[in-house]
């Protein structure tokens, strides 16, 4: 993904590392770009739902 | 794997032949929309195969072309930015790389953004491949004013350089013969720092068996732990060595390999950018950029904020606040939920201690759930929606640089401040600071000055709310605020021992925003905000009947209307604090039940606002930084933030009051 911020492109996980400093110990749903800190809410579940479908489709109308 | 037997059954248009035995072969890579596909199209013939990648929904296109009476096969790959792939059309391209035999591999580049296409160069000319750079949309370059020495660049990067228009088919002769004169691998090794170069060895000396590219990629992308790449070397090498190399190396830094080399490879291309662009005044500057320069530039770049602030507080605050939380307030819970619920409920439980739990006065239903739906709802999805909107223009990027050259005139250390300043959730701060902070004394500190000054979102927005129609109070909230960022920034920047310099920051093109992107946007931070704050302003109902059942509330409302008389607010405002325990955004909705209610008007409402802004962060994260770093530590910051918050409210109270201000 890329953050919107500062531009940096980085994969998920890594934001992980950026995360290490923050009190919360639990995951709490927002992904930090580890470069400039920047915090962007995870793909949402229905979102992610709608894609694949879409995706899917497209792939059997092809 | 071979492409080729499996392209027939993937292959759509299946009736051109492929490829023409014997033919030299180039491969064409480049970020998406650099004009890779005019490339292809001016060199090949219009005979073409397009082709799904085997196991993917992603178009290779294939293609024939003759220079100077030779057959030349040539393969358009899908669009990368960075040889590390994160997109599933990445990793086709570069498998196509890996896969792939090729004589020459083309970067197809945008000329006006050397800065961002070089990482691909770079990375590419580590693996070792015949590499030519196409400076492709040069005429737009020109106009916009960057003149690039080609012979420099070529010297510097050791590969041959070619500008194109590839449109207009300027160029395009020369990038023919670089192809024919058939490139060899540039002699050029940019060199990381002296954790990762000797690691890069180590691995290269390891890796046993012949790959398309060269080992040092190979152990470049090892380090940044690619999947894919650990899976094609997992059979035939020493894994269980390189991985000890590997993690070695991670432990080192607190940083991601991945973003160490980013940032590493920034500085060399920064370097090489700057010794072969020249950067001449435009003749005529387009609107956009501009318009850009405005929003970046202080003396312009403020009034400008202030201007979208003002948007943002008509949208969010009148719009969201007065319009959306009257109707679903007034109407919709006052009208119907609360008297049917209540009604229900008095009617199948007959205690009334257990009643209490769901309705009346600080009910799960009537409180909890009315405060999340009715009140911070509409706010928060109108904050959010022009969130998005103004994330998807690429305003944020240009605010930051505006806040950066501001803080810098005043000679404070920006970059420190920005994502607190732009970003959500309340924990930005100490994760931006405490990452590079060394001893315990600084993060303290720095955990510290976060808890206290930054205002999550929601808070925001319905701070935003509670000003709303009165736009004095709005000038001298944004006034006090700002005071407060200031000290905040400038303590901040006295701990935090100078930032990395090397902080990379993309500035994008501005654009108008895409209504889809704003809708999934702003979906996805509304659905993560309710996922957050529902359940806890139910739990927050349901202590306060605990509180209430053992007479702890009282007794908490009480110690707390001390300090809220001190700071000239009515009793009832104490309320509203304990709310703002629970987390802010809840207090914020107290208040404006109390302004509601008439009992909250004025230089007290001034007052109880930024008191709370200022409060102590919620009880989630508390009780979190009690778990993480003490009982001590955690009642410390808080025996810190509360006087002071309660403190700044009685200056502005103390202020306003004398002036004899009154709102
Ligand atoms: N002004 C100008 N426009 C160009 C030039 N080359 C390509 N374009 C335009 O840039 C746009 C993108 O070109 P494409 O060839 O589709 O880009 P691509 O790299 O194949 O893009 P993806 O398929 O997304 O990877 C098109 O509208 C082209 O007409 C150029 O040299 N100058």
């Amino acid at each position: 993904m890329k953050c919107p911020l500062c531009g940096l492109r980085f994969k998920e996980e890594e934001s992980a590392a950026a995360c290490r400093g923050c009190p919360i110990s639990k995951p709490c749903g927002l992904i930090k770009c580890p470069n400039c800190g920047y915090e962007i809410p995870g793909e949402s579940g229905l979102l992610k739902l709608l894609r694949k479908w879409r995706e899917k489709r497209n792939a059997v109308k092809r | 794997m071979n492409t080729r037997t499996k392209r027939k059954e993937a292959s759509c248009h299946g009736t051109t032949d492929e490829i023409i035995a014997g033919s030299k072969r180039v491969i064409l890579v480049g970020n998406p929309n650099v004009g890779k596909s005019v490339v292809f199209g001016n060199l090949t013939g219009n005979y073409v195969t397009v082709s799904n990648y085997p196991g993917t929904t992603v178009e290779v296109t294939r293609g024939n072309g003759r220079i100077e009476e030779k057959n030349i096969g040539i393969i358009d790959t899908p669009g990368m930015y960075s040889f590390l792939p994160i997109t599933e059309e990445e990793s086709v391209a570069r498998a196509i790389l890996l896969n792939e035999d090729s004589d020459a591999v083309i970067h197809v580049a945008d000329a006006k953004s050397l800065e961002r296409t070089l990482h691909l160069t770079l990375q590419l000319m580590e693996t070792g491949l015949p590499l030519i750079l196409n400076l492709n949309l040069m005429d737009e370059a020109d106009r916009l004013g960057i003149k690039i020495d080609l012979e420099k660049l070529q010297s510097k990067l050791g590969i041959p350089v070619v500008a194109t228009i590839a449109t207009e088919n300027k160029g395009m002769d020369n990038l023919r013969r670089a192809i024919i004169n058939i490139p060899k691998k540039s002699d050029k090794i940019f060199r990381y720092d002296a954790t990762i170069e000797p690691a890069i060895t180590k691995i290269t000396r390891l890796i046993r068996g012949n790959y398309r590219i060269s080992n040092r990629a190979l152990a470049l992308l090892l380090l940044q732990d690619d999947p894919e790449i650990n899976d094609l070397l997992e059979k035939e090498e020493n894994k269980a060595a390189i991985d000890k190399i590997v993690e070695e190396t991670k432990k080192f830094f607190s940083e991601p390999l991945n973003y160490l080399i980013t940032i590493q490879r920034q500085k060399i291309i920064n370097e090489i950018v700057k010794e072969s662009t020249i950067a001449v005044r435009p003749e005529r500057v387009g609107f956009r950029e501009r318009l850009s320069r405005i929003m970046m530039s202080p003396i312009t770049g403020l009034p400008f904020l202030l201007l979208v602030m003002y948007g943002l507080y008509e949208f969010v605050g009148v719009f969201g606040a007065q319009v959306a939380v009257d109707y679903l307030e007034k109407t919709i819970f006052g009208n119907y939920i609360n008297p049917y619920v209540t009604k229900i409920v008095t009617m199948i439980i007959p205690w009334k201690i257990l009643q209490d739990l769901f309705v009346n006065d600080y009910g799960i239903i009537t409180l909890g759930v009315r405060y999340a739906i009715a009140i911070i709802m509409p706010i928060v999805a109108t904050f959010f929606i022009a969130f998005s909107i103004i994330e998807d223009t690429g305003y944020l990027p240009r605010l930051a640089m505006l806040i950066d050259r501001v803080f810098k005139k005043i000679g404070l250390n920006g970059r420190a401040v920005i994502p607190v300043v732009l970003g959500f959730g309340c924990d930005t701060m100490a994760t931006m600071v405490t990452r590079t902070l060394e001893t315990r004394k600084e993060k303290v500190i720095a955990t510290l000055l976060l808890a206290l000054a930054i205002p999550c979102s929601a808070q925001l927005g319905v701070i935003l709310v509670l000003l709303s129609g009165n736009i004095d109070m709005l000038w001298i909230f944004a006034g006090v605020m700002a005071l407060v960022f200031m000290l905040v920034g400038f303590l901040a920047s006295k701990i935090i021992p100078g930032e990395s310099p090397l902080f990379y920051m993309e500035v994008p093109p501005l654009r108008w925003p895409k209504l889809s992107n704003v809708f999934t946007k702003t979906y996805t931070r509304v659905e993560w905000y309710f996922k957050e704050v529902l359940p806890l302003f139910i739990l927050a109902s349901v202590f306060i009947w605990i509180g209430k059942i053992t007479k702890l509330f009282d007794l908490a409302v009480d110690l707390l209307s001390y300090p809220t008389s001190w700071i000239g607010l009515p009793k009832e405002a104490a309320t509203a604090f304990l709310f703002g325990f629970f987390r802010r955004d809840f207090g914020a909705a107290g208040l404006y039940d109390l302004k509601n209610e008439g009992l909250l008007t004025g230089v007290p409402l001034l007052v109880s606002i930024v008191t709370i802004a200022l409060f102590m962060p919620c009880i989630a994260q508390f009780s979190i930084t009690i778990k993480e770093r003490g009982w001590k530590m955690a009642l410390g910051m808080a025996a810190f933030i509360f006087p002071f918050a309660f403190l700044v409210g009685f200056l502005v109270n103390l202020v306003l009051t004398t002036l004899g201000v009154t709102l």
